[in-house]
């Protein structure tokens, strides 16, 4: 499947996915829909299969859909009665109630001012409510969630944030081997670096900004090239 | 009567189940109704391709986050947690708690079972209920006699 890669546009009807489905169930993803017994697709790209029975469409895109379960960088943008409003690249803001916090009561808010970084999850997501996000974990406890101090924050494709959180990404081995960071990546497209000194820091963002064109296969070669991208 | 009010509630649910039928019949499809589809819908780029979470640390940029990363490592490594050794074994374990006479809770229970005859017998072979109360006992003249 990876050697031959289908592209498909929005409202072509996707036979290949239609012909396993004949079998056993199957999963579609973002850019698929299924109108009553034929699977249509509903944005443009390559089409994607993981063993053994899911598809989606990668395409190229910056809105942020918001999806259940995603771990997403928000900005604070307002505090509204017990809410603040966090912007996370979608339609519509996002909530996040002041108690989804570890150790936030009712008397011991967290302190949280607009233009502060979030990394959260998407508890709720449904195209006719606005999203709700968490801090926490179904135990209480923060996890790696919680907000970003320092560092740097810059915005890109959800495909370059989606590109970073493979598996084996070949880009983060490479940048480990120049200097030591701490890295925050949304599915929603923002990322959040921080290094020892501002000129690492930057020196990062602009090796992981290089690898916005990259495709699957070219990722490699770009990535032995990160080193000079980031003494420049 | 019961019986009547209960059919009275049967046909008005009926009637009910048909109107919302007949409101709603040219909205639902034929799929929709039979139900068994073999597809599932997945709005999450992150499920579908397994994305890993993004919060990452390397070469001790920050320890706290990077102890937690090993740790989820380490589970994912060897699915089940490594059994820990007993420092003791289930024998010496089941020794000492009855030694301890630690089921209280089982004799609570089974006193409430027992037969008043049982009852007695157990209270007898515990030994008397009243002690004798240890007081002091005064020495006896000889005793003093015999240290001097």
């Amino acid at each position: 499947m990876a050697t031959k890669v289908t592209i498909v546009m929005p409202g072509e009807r996707v036979t290949a996915v239609e012909d396993v489905a004949k079998g056993k169930r199957v999963i579609l993803g973002p850019g698929l829909r299924r109108v009553d017994d034929k699977v249509v697709a509903s944005k443009a790209g390559p089409l994607r299969h993981k063993e053994p029975n899911t598809f989606w469409v990668d395409s190229y895109q910056r809105r942020y859909v918001p999806a259940r379960g995603d771990l997403v960088i928000g900005i604070i943008r307002a505090r509204a009665g017990d809410l603040y409003r966090v912007d996370i690249g979608a339609a519509d803001t996002a909530s996040i109630s002041y108690l989804a916090f570890e150790a936030a009561t009712k008397k011991n808010r967290p302190d949280l001012n607009p233009g502060d970084l979030l990394y959260a999850r998407v508890l709720n997501a449904n195209a006719d409510i606005e999203p709700e996000l968490v801090c926490v974990n179904s135990n209480g406890k923060r996890g790696k969630l919680g907000m970003l101090q320092d560092g740097f924050f810059f915005k890109c494709s959800l495909n370059l944030g989606r590109l970073l959180l493979r598996e084996n990404c070949p880009a983060l081995t490479a940048l480990t081997d120049e200097l030591p960071f701490e890295i925050a990546v949304g599915v929603n497209g923002r990322i959040w670096v921080k290094a020892h000194s501002m000129r690492e820091t930057v020196g990062l963002s602009n090796a992981i900004m290089a690898l916005e064109q990259a495709g699957y296969t070219e990722i490699d070669q770009i990535c032995s090239n990160l080193g000079d991208v980031l003494q420049a | 009567m019961k019986f009547m009010q209960r059919t009275k509630a049967k046909v008005a649910k009926e009637a009910d189940d048909e109107q919302s039928r007949a409101l709603y019949s040219n909205e639902l499809s034929g799929m929709v109704l039979n139900g068994n589809s073999n597809y599932i819908i997945e709005p999450s780029y992150s499920i579908c391709e397994g994305l890993i979470e993004g919060r990452l640390s390397f070469r001790g940029m920050n320890p706290e986050l990077e102890r937690l990363l090993e740790l989820e490592q380490a589970e994912k490594a060897g699915n089940a947690r490594p059994e820990q050794p007993k420092e003791v074994t289930d024998k010496e374990m089941a020794e000492s708690y009855y030694a301890n006479n630690a089921p209280t809770v089982s004799r609570t229970m089974s006193k409430k079972f027992s037969t008043k005859n049982e009852f007695n017998k157990r209270k007898s072979s515990e030994g008397p209920k009243w002690k004798k109360k240890a007081q002091f006992k005064k020495p006896r003249q000889d005793d003093d006699n015999v240290q001097v």
